[in-house]
């Protein structure tokens, strides 16, 4: 509140002192270039969650780098729907911009019966942020060491074993590796993954598919072993983890961030946009921030984004049958 | 003795001017917005992150800290001069603490607050430097069974805490674990009771319903029955002051407080709710004079707001030592330590001793400034009560509005707090209270996801809960009060106390 105050006042007390001295009693252009003026992220979390903090993490680089005041605006609700509709319906002038997962965005298309907009055609892409798997964890102290054993192990169960989950994302890493592996097990869900630790480590579950930050933070803690990643191949910033594929597996799941507009932004506004989110990513600091939440930094141009959210549509439409996800 | 050389390192390092000038401006900022019905600490503490971005990482972290116990603090002036709870742990402090304003008690109130929290944040950084660890090791055997025996016990104290019939109090219950109902179902993703209301989908919100219950109604009901025009309050030292007799009751309901809040706090979920109201059911219960409560008895001011407090202490624990955030607060916390680059967890304390130490160090020192600044403030918010109702009312209802609105930017917010202030002033007209309700409202959904996921691990087989110790002597416990309040000599005297009114 107070630093953007205190930057308002002085880019335009700054603004005001070089439009004096420059051009004094000029009239000046109607039209400035992209961006002028202050820009709206919207976070479809509530204020506070750790997707916020991320949120909130680049409209403060990105701040910096557009010398413009960016707010976040917390749109939670309804699985990211309420702000993904709101962002499709705003002025498309590129001062409405949604940081989001896109793998939630696609997944909604498939989670609801009567999706509000079709993200494909109502959003626009404009750059990527990281990618992030999911993690199969088990206690610390439990005997399964690896993913083969761990089939084993759930293979000697007959059916009778549980398994952990936070998120659809971690149900369907899970349920798409037993159908793989042609075992099976119960789910038992949880909102976060702070609300699985007791249960995983007691051994009440058997394993558990987990996010990111929550898994790499209680490996470091010594309270849980990671068995592999989701993602094709091993993260850069997590080599020590093998994944899935690694054991056979073919699993390929990995979540996405990206930016978005709405679909009629015009191509300039969409580049400088996506220049400027660039320059932000490639910052060392934004590397070593994405990696502690378990992902890499990732970038690309507009149209892969498009091409990766329609993509990412289509393989939900997959797992959503695939993991029996009844649709709202 | 090690804890001590321990603090003396977290008092150097936040001892330093720069840290001390961090811990006044949070702990001023989170008074204030205490104070302010509506605002809470959570979006505050959000809109203020990026903010410590530059900042060094203990100083951000004192700072932070400081927002959140300033408003733990600021919310129980609100809640006891206009009945305005801020959040769920200061409900319980409208009861008596409102009471005790309406009979001109208002400064005797607040300074009782202030100290017995002042008192409570004492003990909870102690407690914290002595057995954080291993009371966290306790809190991480606690499993789905043993949390849904906690939910369960918590439900059943929320019948004592109405003043009224049982069978009201139990309805009211009822009607909370319905409202805990309405949103996503976390087993099946399926959304329950939204009748197509896309505001509705991550359930109802706390602030809405809890600001139409309390607040709203609080202000019809004065507009209805305008209270006796009010003398000119005085606002001498000797009045506003706890008289000899408040104190000597205010102390061991605060010892009683302190202790709940402690242990209460350290469990994930609603610790610092369940501390309060836990606080509350025990002074009702013990307490000599039954009918004082309901009227202003100060030890249910006392009580809950030391439990309340001691439990925002000690729910740092299981954030530092274990790494896990026991609720929305901590998890921001949480995030501030990743940007700063720290993980949160056990490690901190032997990486970063100073971090750790200075912490613990620096929530003494808060308290000591709440106590400091609110003093002699007390005097000025009794006044506050000496505005006229005309001008109090309006302002009010707008910073409730804003506080509602800002949450989620969408006016679906306001039409939901309408919506509460009808019903509430529809149980008021019935004589049912709201506080049951509110309890159920919040350990409704914690219970369910509990009990639910037990059975699924047990494979449907419900002696899960009798079979693990913690949970089956949570529910003993259960048992014995809800034949405390079966028990028809006991309901006898309840009853008469309701004839009283």
């Amino acid at each position: 509140m107070t630093a953007n105050d205190l930057k308002f006042t002085r880019r335009t007390l700054i603004a005001a002192a070089s439009l004096a001295a420059v051009m004094p009693g000029a009239a000046f252009a109607q039209t400035k270039p992209y961006p002028d003026g202050t820009i709206t992220f919207v976070c479809a979390f509530p204020a506070g969650s750790g997707a916020d903090v991320l949120v909130r993490y680049f409209s403060e680089k990105v701040a910096q780098v557009a010398k413009q005041t960016v707010i976040v605006e917390n749109k939670p609700g309804a699985n990211g729907n309420i702000a993904a509709e709101y962002v499709s319906r705003a002025k498309p002038d590129g001062y409405t911009v949604y940081v989001h997962s896109g793998t939630s965005t696609a997944a909604n298309m498939s989670l609801f019966k009567k999706p509000t907009i079709d993200v494909t055609k109502a959003l626009r892409g404009v750059q990527f942020i990281n990618k992030q798997p999911f993690m199969i964890a088990v206690a610390a102290d439990s005997p399964i060491k690896d993913m083969k054993q761990l089939t084993e192990h759930l293979k000697g169960k007959s059916g009778e074993a549980t398994y952990g989950s936070t998120a659809t994302s971690g149900k369907v890493l899970a349920e798409v590796y037993l159908q793989l592996a042609g075992v099976s097990a119960t789910e038992v869900a949880y909102k976060t993954g702070p609300d699985s630790l007791n249960d995983i480590t007691s051994g009440q579950l058997d394993f558990a598919a987990l996010d990111p930050v929550f898994a790499l933070s209680q490996q470091r803690e010594g309270r849980l072993r990671l068995l592999a990643v989701g993602s094709p191949q091993r993260m850069k910033s997590i080599p020590d983890v093998p994944a899935v594929k690694e054991f056979g597996y073919n699993v390929d799941q990995l979540g996405w961030w990206g930016v978005f507009v709405p679909a009629k932004t015009p191509d300039d506004v969409v580049m400088t946009l996506n220049g400027l989110f660039q320059k932000v990513l490639q910052a060392p600091e934004t590397e070593a921030f994405l990696n502690k939440f378990g992902g890499d930094v990732y970038t690309g141009a507009p149209k892969d984004v498009d091409e990766l959210l329609a993509k990412t549509v289509e393989e939900w439409r997959g797992y959503v049958a695939l993991a029996k996800i009844p649709q709202n | 003795m090690e804890v001590f050389d321990h603090l003396a390192t977290g008092f150097m390092a936040a001892g330093t001017l720069q840290n001390l000038f961090f811990c006044l401006i949070g702990t001023v900022l989170g008074t204030l917005i205490g104070v302010l019905p509506g605002i809470g600490p959570i979006p505050a503490l959000a809109i203020l992150l990026p903010i410590t971005f530059g900042l060094d990482p203990l100083s951000s972290l004192i700072m932070l800290a400081g927002i959140y116990y300033g408003a733990q603090y600021g919310g129980s002036t609100t809640s006891i001069l206009v009945n305005m709870p801020g959040e769920a742990s200061s409900v319980v402090t409208c009861i008596e603490g409102h009471q005790m304003a309406r009979k001109g008690r208002a400064g005797a109130a607040l300074a009782i607050a202030a100290l017995g929290s002042f008192f409570a944040g004492c003990v909870g950084t102690v407690f914290i430097a002595a057995f954080g660890p291993p009371l966290a090791s306790i809190a991480q055997q606690f499993n789905s069974p043993d949390y849904f025996a906690l939910m369960l016990l918590g439900l059943v104290m929320a019948i004592v805490l109405a003043h009224g019939s049982v069978l009201k109090a139990v309805a009211m219950v009822l009607i909370g674990l319905l409202l805990g109902l309405v949103g996503t179902d976390t087993n099946t993703g399926l959304t329950r009771y939204t009748f197509g209301l896309s505001g509705l989908w991550e359930g109802i919100d706390f602030l809405p319903l809890v600001l139409g219950l309390f607040g709203i109604v609080e202000i019809i009901r004065n507009l209805e029955n305008p209270p006796p025009p009010r003398e000119t309050i005085s606002t001498r030292m000797r009045d506003l002051w706890p008289n000899k007799q408040e104190i000597k009751e205010s102390i061991p309901a605060a010892l009683r407080g302190t202790m709940l809040g402690s242990i209460l706090g350290i469990l994930p979920g609603g610790g610092a709710v369940l501390a309060s109201f836990a606080s509350y059911t025990l002074e009702k219960k013990i307490t000599k004079t039954p009918r004082k409560f309901g009227h202003g008895a100060v030890e249910g001011v006392a009580g809950p707001e030391s439990a309340n407090n001691a439990a925002a202490q000690t729910s740092f624990i299981p954030l530092l030592t274990l790494g896990i955030p026991s609720n929305p607060i901590m998890a921001i916390m949480m995030g501030a330590m990743i940007i700063q680059g720290i993980q949160p967890g056990a490690a901190v304390m032997t990486t970063r001793p100073d971090l750790f130490w200075g912490m613990v160090a620096s929530m003494w020192i808060g308290n000591l400034m709440l106590v400091v600044i609110n003093l002699p403030m007390i005097g000025i918010w009794v006044k506050l009560l000496s505005v006229p109702y005309r001008l109090l009312y309006p302002a009010i209802l707008l910073f409730c509005a804003i506080g509602v609105y800002s949450t989620s930017t969408e006016p679906f917010m306001m039409v939901l707090m309408i919506v509460f202030t009808v019903f509430g002033y529809v149980l008021f007209k019935l004589g049912c209270e709201p506080a049951p309700m509110v309890l159920g409202f919040i350990l409704g959904p914690l219970m369910e996801e509990n009990l639910r996921r037990s059975l699924v691990i047990s494979r449907g087989d419900p002696m899960i809960f009798i079979n693990r110790p913690i949970s089956a002597t949570l529910l003993v416990a259960t048992v014995l009060m809800l034949c405390l309040i079966i028990l028809p000599q006991f309901r006898r005297t309840r009853e008469e106390a309701f004839q009283e009114e």
